[in-house]
């Protein structure tokens, strides 16, 4: 029919939520766990429906009520299934309070509530009393534990000097849509080649410059402010660098006695063409891109559409010629 | 379409350009509200990375109430930074200007060496202070410091069809608009993004 339009595709698990990009936008999606769909696991769903209409974040599931091949269904539990994505739209999901925060490196951030969040996501904290320099910027998180807590994944240089004891967290649900996007640093090294920690993936790659900006004394390392450097290795969260900051001051995360700060950040300015054709990367891989898109994200878990580690799962998303609300 | 085009330059701007966040306000908030000591910092930053100005100085006349400019980069801000710019010391409104020769619609005013330009495009992200207010980001720009690439030898096409391309009755005709143009940080020690919550 005229301006109906079906994508599909499929994608192993990793257990953590999935993104699907669906360029001509989705009025419904239906999703397959073909692992869960031959197995015998109670309580496992293995097919999942969602559309236009229902409610952002839940949706249908199939699922095994007992460990044999019968069959149930059940309505998603809220923020459990489908969530509409735009990354055009930035902004950050309502404010839920913190309850506390403790006083270490990698800070685990006490809650009543983790709903919508998922390990690996982007969070911010706001009004963070006792430690206010872990507010207003991103952070990835891990070890969430459902309804209780959350933890910074990638560690600060130092312990932030003191536990919260209230504040607010808010999901980041998007990167910046342009490529290459600034970054802020949580550690560097005192090393012949610097490692600058980030506290988000940063995406760059091997052969990229990048330029540190270290404004505030308060942060340590003002030497390396303004320097300019080459990535020679990266992992998710940290960037190897040709930068020699042995003979830097040490790297320190401001004190809350400091507030209010100028957090250190990172900024890409270019290619050096050297090292990425030593490194097999693509000489345009810095190039300025806008990686905006519409789709699907889907939560992960063993009643949940984007499955458990390794589960085998397809999707067919469709949008539909007339949507008739009666 | 215009518009489209503006607020892709302004989200490039936002997610790639060096930022530099207000700390000289006094609204207790992370970034501050914007402050001379911050315009300053802004201009001294420009100045050591061997920006070029885009405005030039405008001389001082004999008119009660105007002032003479200094040459000035541009900064691109949000409308509701205004009330914060109107309290900033130094701030000097365009209509006290001693020349309106050189002055666009959307300029509020100068501070030091930063003359401010507003849109109600202008950028914020949203609850992103230290006390999860929104930031206004406030891209201060230098000669040269971004660009616009058209692609195809063209930016953006309006584009009309008369109904008489669509069907013999002539019944429908075609209204669009396209675009290829890529925009980029030139520069990037050029473009420097000052971060500021809002105080009034």
């Amino acid at each position: 029919m005229d301006n109906t339009i079906l994508i599909q595709g499929s994608f192993t698990a990793d257990g953590n939520a999935k993104n699907i990009v669906l360029p001509a936008g989705v009025d419904w999606m239906r999703v397959i766990n073909l692992t869960e769909a031959d197995a015998a696991n109670n309580g496992h769903g293995f097919e999942f429906y969602w559309q236009r209409g229902m409610t952002d974040g839940r949706g249908i599931v199939y699922y095994h009520p007992a460990a044999d091949q019968t069959v149930a269904v059940d309505q998603i539990a809220a923020s459990g299934g489908f969530f509409l994505v735009d990354t055009s739209n930035t902004d950050p999901s309502a404010a839920v309070a913190v309850t506390g925060t403790t006083n270490a490196a990698q800070p685990v951030v006490a809650t009543g509530s983790t709903a919508g969040l998922s390990n690996g996501d982007i969070v911010r904290l706001s009004g963070v009393t006792a430690a206010e320099t872990l507010g207003g910027w991103d952070f990835s998180i891990d070890t969430l534990v459902a309804n209780t807590s959350f933890r910074m994944a990638y560690a600060m240089a130092n312990a932030p000097g003191a536990a919260g004891t209230a504040g607010f967290w808010r999901r980041i649900p998007y990167d910046p849509i342009f490529y290459p996007r600034w970054r802020y640093i949580v550690n560097i090294s005192q090393a012949a080649n610097a490692v600058i920690t980030t506290s988000v993936p940063h995406g760059y790659t091997v052969g990229q410059r990048i330029r540190v900006d270290n404004t505030d004394v308060r942060f340590g390392m003002s030497q390396i402010d303004g320097v300019e450097g080459i990535v020679t290795a990266v992992t998710d969260s940290t960037i190897t660098t040709n930068i020699n900051s042995t003979a830097f001051d040490a790297f320190t995360f401001a004190l809350p006695i400091s507030y209010p700060v100028g957090f250190a950040t990172l900024h890409p300015v270019g290619m050096d063409t050297g090292t990425a054709l030593l490194g097999a990367v693509d000489l345009l891989a810095d190039a300025v891109s806008n990686t905006a898109y519409v789709g699907m994200r889907l939560v992960a878990g063993t009643v949940n559409p984007a499955g458990s580690n390794n589960d085998e799962i397809y999707w067919v998303a469709g949008k539909s010629f007339s949507n008739l609300a009666e | 379409m215009r518009e489209t085009e503006d607020n892709l330059v302004r989200d490039m701007m936002a997610a790639t350009a060096a930022m530099i966040n207000c700390l000289g306000g006094t609204n207790g908030d992370n970034p501050t509200n914007i402050s001379t000591s911050d315009v300053s910092f802004v201009v001294q930053a420009l100045l050591g990375n061997d920006a070029k100005t885009l405005a030039d100085n405008i001389e001082g006349t004999d008119k009660f109430g105007t002032g003479p400019i200094r040459s000035a980069y541009m900064a691109l801000a949000h409308t509701s930074i205004t009330a914060d710019l109107n309290a900033v010391n130094d701030f000097l409104h365009a209509s006290k200007y001693s020349s309106q020769a050189s002055l666009l619609p959307s300029e509020w005013g100068s501070i030091q060496n930063l003359r401010f330009f507003v849109s109600s495009d202008g950028s914020i992200t949203p609850n992103a202070s230290a006390n999860g207010a929104d930031v206004l980001n406030i891209f201060c720009v230098a000669t040269e410091g971004v660009m616009m690439v058209e692609q195809d030898r063209y930016r953006s096409q309006f584009i009309y069809r008369p109904p008489i391309y669509s069907d013999p009755l002539a019944q429908n005709a075609s209204i669009a608009w396209k675009m290829a143009f890529a925009s980029r940080i030139v520069n990037d020690a050029w473009v420097i993004n000052m971060r500021a919550t809002r105080n009034i």
